[in-house]
């Protein structure tokens, strides 16, 4: 999607945003989308300066309104902006591109998406910047002022603030919001029980788990559960740190990705331009150079230019050139499809004029045919040989020559100059009938000046231009002079091709030259001579009117024969006498002492389709010059369109060009869109995995957030991964994981949530798709309040789910009426057993509560709660110990109710305070509250064996019990050690 | 550091290259045409000037990716697959002259998605509302189409209601003038057409996207407005139009 639109809506006059990207900015861990938009002003002086605007932005920006300023950063003289890469390590295919953006008062980075539109995006901002070039004036930056109040609203933080922005990173929401942990925590759990096990009356082994209970303690959740999730942010702390230091180049890792951005620039300023490009506007040399010679340059410029991976995007590409490029060279394809031929007469006249000024009256050469010519091609040369014509190309004979011409041409047509062009002596005009002008388009002229010092008064001018849809070059040259010069001739000629170029009207295609057009008309003083007959003999000959033999020793012609010059050329025959040399005024051979030989120097050739030539001769009658004008009429066949036809071409091309697009709208398709998790049991991993299949476009998948939700999917769902790349014709696997963790069970149990989900699997620049989840979780009393399990007699899994949601919303607050429900027990009868399974069996456990559990027992004892099959359980004490302890964690409102959390922090240590507020608790959570405190000093009683006291009891249940309201901040050492404190004095008072 | 050095020598982010040969293969083509050929073209500005947003919906089946399919290809899609997320497509029409890029939104019509393809009505300037003449379920649920349309869109977007498969003749459930009616009632424009004959097709499209026109020319769709769903491309400039200045003359004579 084009979003430089989006922006440009909300510029002033003048301002205009060249291109746009999205990427991340990424601030310390927090990475938040930012609309890049590149604007150039261009200043009423000329001169233009850019500025990088940088936008917070809906989700597809369409209009202005999707976007809002953040920023603004002028593009000065120490604005850089440039690509990091990871020192070292390799380029993974299709990552984002990070790039740094500095300036002298801030430092930014970036992660923008892959691909050419970013790579277009660099190159745009490369050539924006102004350069070192002393002369350029600084740009000043006067239009940003009216943006000034918004950026005064976000003031360019220091570059030490971003790094301690907190929670800012999308992804903390996940962690702290209770996800569960990834799949490689949770093995990685049974790993480290297993590894502590095998050093379990190590002399470390205490130290070890001392360690563990302390992280236990603060972090307040049992040990792997807690494990787990620990595993997975520091996978994560440490892949964003990796992130970090790898996008800056910097090897040292900070896995608190509190390094400080000055530190990892790799190297300060980088975007150095090579200033003797700048005056060129050509893109390969405004780009930034880092000790890279020349053509390192040109090589990175060419593979950065052929990133364009594919036609969509180029069609998509928010330069519009493109298309048209495309639209264009169809259309010259097409071509025979609309146009048809239509003959033009063509007037085409050679001059040599010695230097002269007009004399007398052009029309015997100009208007000897009857018919008016629709087109004049005029050519002279030796305009004027004055020093000043040399040396200041400026002569008052252009003028003459031209009013001259003008003057004389046919009476039956009025006509209109197209083009002037004159190269010190050598002049050639262009002139059209007015009712053409019209048709006449892509004017260009050029002139070549050939030879050495003391002959530069040769060469030739030219004048390109397209008539209706013809092309057409029309050459007037003058040629090396002297009979034994016709080497130098042949060089001149081929010097003329290969040096005429003309621009072409986009300025990204190549020159055009002399032989890429569809006629070309070439005429001028060629000075090729009669060789080989001495002058009398020339003379005789032309006296007999012998024309074909002498022709036999005219240079040009054999020089043509060996394809030494003129190649593909084509000369009418020779039937007037040579033009050269005359005494001036008068019809008579040169009778100067240089005495030379008679000579045809004056000639007109054409090349080119359906060019038939009416007539060829030279005028006598003129005597101003040592030469005589040759003119040549030529019928030219010139393709010209039929509108209607033209049309529907057009139409169809663009009909196809949209086809093309929207073949090359990214497509995948997806082995599975239905997922239906059966029997979703608590803390309990379920994985279902699709396969995408790309199609031919490479492209960017991701799963979007649905308007108003924060997330992709659910609390409980996850994908994996849930963005990437694809090449073309590739495949990936996406797991789609769900687990149930203590956060989200509660709304299952009573129905608020449903495992159903619709996950939409977005494209870039393409389709969306939807995927459908679907199943159903089996209640369990984890992550049910105290007091539903209290009402409940049967165990959960009996209760039929009406029940369950009743007793699960039922208000924690209402107290038994005794109407509707039988007697509810004291405590939940899943915690008596639990409890009353450790009394029995192991209040003499060595570590109890310290050592990890099973995974495989949990889910036993968990099922045995859940099914009341209790008997059944058997499992380690640690297991049961763990479970007990997952219980108490995953409580929607703690055995201490929140309401009472702060009361208990600050009676803290005024034991009969303490009991005070423990008796307003909801009965039920009382009666919780004083079960455990027994069953706890009851475990202390066996300290000798269990190796418990009061105080790690006290560390363990403390931020279980009491559990802060605030949710998963992280507690201040103060509250936890009153937390402890609160249920130490429990542990040392009988009741 | 820019885009790294070689592309054959070490890690290189340009590695991917040679995974293209194709497309290399046709740019290449393209760039040759254009450097080569023989006559260049006269510059005309063969884009569009404006960019209209359009969203299908309608129930499940009524045949909105087959319009869509059919507008886009001219080609009926004998089996399409239930659409099962958001398709898109693009076409540029020409409207009093002016080129139009038509970004067409297909949306999956299933009910259960429905909460999801709400959200991509916004911004959209056109609707086309369909139904399927042989099933009157299809027509009976206009109203909560309509419903969403005018909930989730500007007041200025223009809805199109669409009978199709008007080739099913004999199978009509539907006739013309209820629908015509309902279209009138609630200010719809309105027409029977069929993705498999390509009947009345075009026209939908066009017509609606006239109207849009014509509301941005009259002034009461104010492109500046939020979700006008309608973006205006400012022409590029265009250079090398027909010149008789002289030029400056080129110096280098080769002394």
């Amino acid at each position: 999607m084009d979003q430089s639109v989006a922006i440009q809506e909300t510029l002033a006059d003048g301002e205009y945003c060249i291109i746009a990207v999205q990427g991340m900015l990424c601030e310390g861990d927090s990475r938040q989308s930012r609309l890049l938009g590149l604007v150039r002003y261009r200043l009423e002086h000329g001169g233009q300066e850019h500025a990088l605007f940088l936008y917070t932005h809906r989700r597809m920006a369409i209009t202005g309104d999707d976007v809002s300023l953040d920023r603004i950063v002028p593009v000065s003289r120490d604005f850089t902006l440039e690509e990091v890469s990871p020192d070292g390590e390799l380029y993974i295919l299709g990552s984002d591109v990070t790039v740094q953006l500095d300036t002298a008062e801030l430092s930014l980075m970036f992660q923008l998406p892959f691909g050419s539109h970013t790579r277009m995006f660099l190159q745009e901002v490369a050539r924006a910047c102004p350069g070192f070039d002393p002369v350029t004036p600084d740009p000043e930056f006067r239009w940003l002022s009216r943006y000034r109040c918004t950026q005064l609203q976000s003031q360019l933080p220091t570059p030490h603030g971003w790094n301690s922005a907190p929670g800012t990173w999308p992804g903390c929401a996940r962690i702290g919001g209770g996800r569960y942990p990834s799949r490689n925590g949770l093995w990685g759990l049974e790993e480290a029980r297993s590894g502590a096990g095998s050093v379990l009356f190590g002399g470390g082994a205490v130290d070890q788990t001392g360690l563990r209970l302390a992280e236990v303690a603060r972090g307040g959740g049992p040990l792997w559960g807690r494990s787990g999730r620990r595993g997975r942010r520091d996978e994560e702390v440490e892949e964003a740190g990796r992130e970090m230091s790898a996008a800056a180049g910097s090897r040292e890792r900070d896995s608190a990705g509190n390094s400080h951005f000055d530190d990892l620039r790799p190297n300060g300023k980088g975007l150095l331009v090579d200033q003797s490009s700048w005056g060129q506007d050509k893109p390969e040399d405004l780009l930034p150079r880092q000790n890279k010679s020349k053509s390192e340059i040109t090589d990175m410029v060419r593979s950065s230019t052929i990133t364009v991976s594919d036609k969509a995007h180029i069609l998509s590409m928010q330069k519009f050139g493109l298309r048209d490029t495309l639209v264009k060279s169809e259309l010259v394809q097409k071509e025979e499809d609309y146009t048809y031929i239509q003959n033009f007469r063509f007037f085409v006249g050679t001059y040599n004029v010695n230097g002269q000024s007009p004399k007398e009256c052009l029309r015997p050469w100009l208007r000897h045919s009857v018919e008016a010519p629709d087109v004049y091609c005029v050519g002279f040369q030796e305009l004027d040989l004055s020093k000043e014509a040399f040396f200041f190309q400026d002569t008052p004979k252009e003028e003459e020559w031209f009013k001259a011409v003008s003057d004389c041409l046919h009476p039956g047509a009025k006509y209109a100059k197209i083009k002037l062009i004159r190269l010190v002596g050598i002049m050639l005009l262009l002139y059209v009938k007015e009712e053409h002008a019209a048709y006449i388009s892509e004017v260009e002229a050029e002139s070549v000046g050939t030879g050495i010092m003391g002959r530069m008064n040769k060469g030739g001018v030219a004048i390109r231009f397209r008539f209706h849809n013809t092309s057409i070059c029309v050459v007037n040259s003058h040629l090396a002079a002297h009979t034994e010069e016709c080497e130098r001739r042949n060089q001149d000629y081929k010097d003329i091709c290969s040096r005429m170029q003309f621009c072409q009207v986009d300025p990204g295609l190549p020159p055009l030259t002399i032989s890429k057009h569809d006629v070309i008309l070439w005429l001028g003083d060629l000075n090729y001579r009669i060789e080989e007959l001495d002058v009398e003999k020339v003379k005789k000959l032309i006296e007999e009117k012998a024309f074909q033999t002498l022709y036999a020793y005219d240079q040009l012609k054999t020089q043509v024969a060996a394809k030494a010059v003129f190649e593909g050329f084509t000369e009418g025959e020779l039937t007037f006498q040579p033009t050269y040399k005359y005494d001036t005024g008068s019809d008579d051979w040169d009778t100067s002492e240089k005495c030379r030989a008679p000579a045809w120097c004056d000639r007109i050739l054409w090349k080119g389709k359906n060019i038939t030539q009416l007539s060829y001769q030279s005028h006598m009658a003129l005597k101003t010059s040592d030469h005589k004008p040759v003119s040549s009429v030529f019928d030219i066949g010139v393709k010209v369109r039929n509108e209607e036809l033209y049309r529907k071409t057009l139409e169809e091309i663009v009909r196809s060009l949209d086809k093309m697009e929207n073949a090359n709208i990214p497509s995948v398709s997806l082995s599975k869109r239905e997922f239906c998790f059966q029997n979703v049991k608590y803390m309990q991993l379920q994985v279902e995995s699709f396969t995408i299949h790309n199609g031919q476009v490479p492209c960017r998948f991701e799963f979007i957030n649905k308007p108003d939700e924060q997330s992709y999917c659910k609390q409980w769902l996850n994908a994996n991964p849930s963005r990437g790349f694809l090449l073309p014709d590739s495949t990936i696997e996406i797991e789609l994981e769900l687990f149930v963790n203590k956060s989200t069970a509660t709304k299952l149990n009573s129905n608020e949530d449903k495992i159903e989900d619709i996950l939409v699997l977005h494209l870039d620049r393409g389709k969306d798709y939807f995927l459908s989840v679907s199943g159903n979780y089996l209640p369990s009393c984890f992550g049910s309040p105290i007091h539903t399990l209290c009402y409940m007699k049967e165990p959960i899994l009996d209760l039929p789910l009406e029940t369950v949601r009743e007793l699960t919303l039922r208000p924690l607050w209402t107290e038994d009426d005794g109407s509707q429900l039988e007697n509810p027990m004291e405590i939940p009868k899943e915690l008596w057993m639990m409890v009353d399974y450790l009394y029995r069996n192991a209040v003499q456990q060595e570590d109890l509560f310290q050592q990890p559990g099973l995974r495989s027992e949990f889910e036993h004892v968990r099922d045995c709660l859940d099914t009341g099959m209790i008997d059944t359980l058997s499992a380690s004490n640690h297991s049961v110990a763990e479970a007990l302890l997952l219980f108490l964690e995953s409580l929607p409102e703690p055995v201490i109710c929140y309401s009472a959390y702060h009361n208990c922090l600050e009676c803290s240590g005024n034991y009969t305070a303490s009991k005070q507020v423990i008796s307003t608790l909801p009965t039920f959570h009382k009666n919780v509250f004083n079960y455990l405190m027994a069953f706890l000093q009851e475990l202390l009683k066996n300290s000798a064996k269990n190796h418990l006291d009061e105080n790690i009891l006290a560390s363990i249940f403390g931020s279980l019990l009491l559990r802060n309201p605030a949710g998963h901040q992280k507690l201040e050492m103060v509250e936890k050690k009153k937390a402890q404190e609160f249920i130490h004095q429990f542990l040392c008072n009988s009741p | 550091m820019y885009p790294s050095a070689s592309v054959d020598s070490g890690p290189s982010r340009f590695i991917y290259i040679h995974l293209y040969p194709l497309h290399q293969i046709i740019l290449k083509q393209i760039s040759d045409i254009i450097s080569s050929h023989r006559a260049t073209m006269a510059t005309a500005p063969y884009n569009y000037s404006y960019i209209f947003k359009y969203i299908i919906i309608g129930d499940m089946g009524v045949g909105k990716s087959c319009l869509l399919h059919q507008f886009t290809e001219k080609k009926f899609m004998a089996d399409c697959p239930h659409t099962i997320g958001v398709e898109f497509g693009t076409r540029i029409i020409e409207v009093s002259g002016q080129k139009i890029k038509l970004q067409i939104w297909d949306t999956a019509g299933q009910e259960r998605f429905r909460a999801v393809t709400r959200s991509y009505y916004r911004g959209a300037a056109g609707a086309l509302m369909v139904y399927d003449i042989t099933r009157r379920s299809t027509y009976n649920h206009l109203s909560s189409w309509l419903t969403d349309a005018r909930n989730l869109t500007n007041p200025n977007t223009v809805i199109i209601l669409i009978g199709n498969k008007a080739d099913l003749e004999a199978q009509r459930d539907v006739t013309y003038e209820e629908a015509k009616q309902f279209a009138e009632e609630n200010g719809l424009l309105f027409l029977e057409a069929s993705a498999k004959t390509g009947e009345n097709v075009e026209d939908a499209f066009l017509e609606a996207a006239k109207k849009i026109y014509q509301n941005i020319q009259d002034g009461s769709l104010d492109l500046n407005a939020a979700e006008s769903g309608v973006q205006h491309k400012p022409s590029a400039p265009q250079g090398g139009r027909l010149t008789s200045e002289p030029q400056p003359q080129r110096e280098g004579c080769g002394c």
